[in-house]
């Protein structure tokens, strides 16, 4: 498909990103772009290397060549602020849904003025002010993964990586939290890289989707989604974009 | 069609379970009824965390119920239903048993000579397609090969209605659509009664005959839906799409 | 760049870093042993004082028959610890009514430590054989059941469930389901037992015995013999360290379906 215009500046850039294991080659010289402030989804077949990739782009392991870099630097987790969600929560259970989102704004030590601003507008755009003094042990598994989602917004990160943060909810409640993951990311302008196995959540709410191969995992494509949000499952054109990435990576 | 001539394998009337504690109490299911017919694959959809497994392991005759009654072949079941099989969600299945005794388990209990067991549980370690594994313990499987184990297992017990508990629930949305076929692929070639319990309405769609929807909690009849799509199913047909558009707006939201 | 430089660079230092530091030690033994001979005999002075109680054995036994002497004891008391608490532990963690009998009683003995016994056990049964092995046996028993109950009662509900639907009875469940899955946790006890009756059979020989490990350690220490100490004291560690291995070995064969993880 064809490249579309896009004039916002590079954020993040892979360069050659290989990662080998022993010589068991995982990750093969993947290289692309995101721009400020632009949301991509990674999808891939099943076992493609998806966490290979992902405790890559985190430094929980070091890739064996390539790297990626942040404004055109390194990335440097002392410099540059990369927020997670994993695929289960994992708030703090001893701090309350407030001290929660906060915590990460502490350990930076911005401005208690700061972080009061930054903290009661994410409660405000996810409606969470009525549980600001709850502890995350006292809400279901969607609502603390909302807290968490709240608190890697809150960072205003350089890159914000969530890794199938709705793998395990019920299809109704997935689609109200990516629409509110949609909101967020519209009203913050943060950097998105979302990775799913999860086609029609891809399709969903990715401006981009990065194809994988199989192991080792290539880029196979690049595809820009081009349709409105609110999208609407379905729509033809959404059902042509799914089935094209399906066809890309069906193994099933 | 074919469901009419069915008859009614288990009936399930006015189940309500109530958790009482020192001063407060709660209550997950409430005045549930529906009937399971002979030889259908029965969704129960439900939203949320609330009653859908409670309600299983009543059905199964592992937890009591407050009130109702479970009617199987006409008669009223109290305890454990010998002819149910269950496949779990969070697999149980033994670490310590290679796959070919985590299979044989339910036929060793009942006292099954190993010979015949050993036969049994090769031929559905086969039909769910892990011929060769049959040595390896469950750590060494995939998420996707470790359900396999599950529905082999409950299987081999020779059950007349097999009751399976979110099976596909900690599966990947692929993984989930490859178990989705060969559960399909099992049933049509081992026809048994099926009670299946999701929450993803996609799933719903693509595997009942019928679907009972659930409300959140307490867990009620929302209604029950007949689905006369033919299968194999195709998940983005106009049809299919409008279903699953119908049903999802009948759904509870869950946060 | 370089990575596979890295990672050889990384295997030899984490192959190498123990070696140095037992080597560091031991010239931290040199050095201090040349500065301070009356408080710490050097090495070659140890090897010698060793092959002395060959020559010229204690007790008339030498250091094999001190090991053994200790060796025999613990091994005695943990065949029947490991009986007693092992049958005791699951009784407790799946039966309700025997841990409400027992449960108590056994949460008030369970602090004490076994050293505290070695006085009532000489009182009762004099210095022979039977008080130091009923003081190991009292010191091995105890986690024994601690990690065996825990284990059965640890059980998750679901692998019950599975037994119940296939039909299982009681026995039969405890058996093929409950037992197994507590036997990582069972293997857990074993392995604080061994090393807390080895701990406790030394404590006891310290005391009152006349051939045993412990014995030697007291008579050296009594006799201002530091090598004599230094000898039975590296003895103790070595049969220490050998037994750990044997045990690791052991829960390899045993519970073979927990090496992968």
């Amino acid at each position: 498909m064809a490249e579309f215009e896009d004039n916002r500046p590079l954020k993040v850039e892979v360069k050659g990103l290989t990662k080998r294991f022993g010589d068991l080659l995982v990750l093969d010289d993947l290289n692309f772009n995101i721009r400020k402030g632009e949301f991509v989804c990674v999808v891939g077949p099943t076992g493609c290397g998806k966490t290979t990739f992902l405790n890559c782009l985190t430094r929980i392991h070091m890739p064996s060549e390539g790297d990626l870099y942040i404004d055109g630097v390194p990335a440097d987790p002392r410099k540059h602020n990369i927020s997670f969600v994993f695929q289960e929560p994992s708030s703090l259970p001893w701090m309350t849904v407030e001290d929660n989102i906060a915590y990460g704004l502490k350990i930076k030590k911005l401005p208690q003025a700061e972080i009061d601003r930054r903290v009661n507008r994410i409660l405000d755009l996810m409606g969470l002010q009525e549980v600001r003094k709850v502890y995350p042990g006292e809400l279901s598994v969607s609502a603390e993964q909302r807290v968490i989602i709240g608190r890697s917004f809150a960072m205003e990160p350089d890159l914000l990586l969530m890794d199938e943060p709705y793998g395990q909810m019920d299809v109704k409640v997935r689609f109200y939290l990516e629409d509110e993951v949609i909101r967020l990311w519209r009203e913050l302008g943060s950097t998105v890289v979302f990775i799913t196995h999860n086609i029609e959540e891809a399709v969903y709410v990715a401006e981009r989707v990065i194809i994988l191969s199989n192991k080792p995992a290539h880029i196979k494509e690049e595809l820009k989604i081009d349709l409105p949000h609110p999208r609407n499952i379905a729509d033809p054109k959404f059902i042509e974009y799914r089935n094209y990435i399906t066809d890309k990576i069906k193994w099933w | 069609m074919e469901q009419q001539q069915m008859t009614k394998k288990m009936e399930v009337k006015g189940i309500s379970k109530t958790f009482y504690n020192k001063n407060s109490y709660f209550t997950a299911i409430e005045n549930v009824s529906f009937d399971v017919k002979d030889g259908e694959f029965l969704v129960i959809l439900g939203p949320g965390r609330c009653g859908k497994t409670v309600l299983l392991n009543i059905i199964a005759g592992l937890e009591e119920k407050t009130e109702g009654a479970v009617i199987y072949n006409g008669k009223e079941i109290s305890g454990v239903n010998p002819e149910v099989g269950m496949v779990f969600q969070k697999l149980a299945l033994m670490p310590f048993k290679t796959v070919l005794q985590n299979v044989e388990l339910g036929m060793k209990f009942r006292g099954v000579p190993k010979a015949e067991r050993h036969e049994v549980a090769r031929r559905y370690i086969d039909l769910v397609g892990l011929k060769g594994f049959e040595n390896s313990y469950p750590t060494q499987l995939s998420g996707g090969m470790k359900q396999r184990v599950g529905i082999a297992r409950a299987y081999a017990n020779d059950p007349k209605v097999l009751i399976m508990d979110e099976p596909f629930g900690q599966l990947d949305a692929q993984t989930r659509y490859s178990m989705q076929n060969e559960i399909l692929r099992i049933w049509e070639q081992e026809k048994r009664t099926v009670v299946f319990v999701t929450n993803n309405i996609e799933e719903a769609c693509y595997l009942g005959d019928r679907i009972i929807l659930l409300s959140d909690c307490p867990a009620k009849v929302k209604e029950i839906y007949n689905i006369e799509i033919p299968r194999p199913r195709n998940m983005v047909s106009k049809e299919f799409m409008d279903l699953r558009a119908k049903i999802s707006d009948n759904t509870d939201l869950a946060i | 760049m370089g990575s596979k430089q890295k990672e050889r660079v990384h295997a030899i230092l984490y192959w190498g870093l123990p070696v140095l530091a037992v080597i560091l030690i031991v010239v931290a033994w040199v050095l201090f042993s040349a500065q301070h001979p009356e408080l710490m005999p050097d090495p070659v002075s140890v090897w010698k004082r060793l092959i002395k109680t060959f020559v010229k054995p204690i007790g008339n036994t030498n250091l094999f028959g001190h090991a053994w002497a200790s060796l025999s004891r613990v091994l005695l008391a943990l065949l029947i610890a490991w009986a007693f608490g092992i049958f005791f532990g699951i009784l407790i963690g799946w039966n309700r009514t025997a841990r409400a009998i027992f449960g108590s009683i056994f949460e008030v003995i369970r602090p004490i430590p076994p050293i505290a016994w070695i006085p009532i056990m000489i009182m009762w049964f004099g210095i022979g054989e039977l008080p130091k092995i009923l003081l190991v046996f009292i010191g091995t028993f105890v986690p024994l059941v601690i990690n065996t109950s825990a284990g059965i009662s640890m059980v998750d509900k679901i692998n019950i469930s599975v037994g119940k639907v296939f039909g299982g009875s009681n026995m039969q469940i405890l058996k093929d389901i409950v037992i197994p899955t507590a036997l990582p946790s069972i293997f857990a006890g074993i392995r604080t037992s061994v090393s807390s009756g080895w701990t406790t059979v030394l404590a006891a020989e310290m005391l009152a015995a006349q051939r045993g490990l412990g014995s030697l350690v007291t008579k050296g220490w009594q006799g201002s013999d530091m090598a004599l100490v230094l000898v039975a004291v590296i003895t103790i560690a070595i049969i220490g360290s050998l037994l750990s291995f044997l045990l690791n070995k052991l829960e390899k064969v045993v519970c073979p379906w927990n090496s992968n993880k």
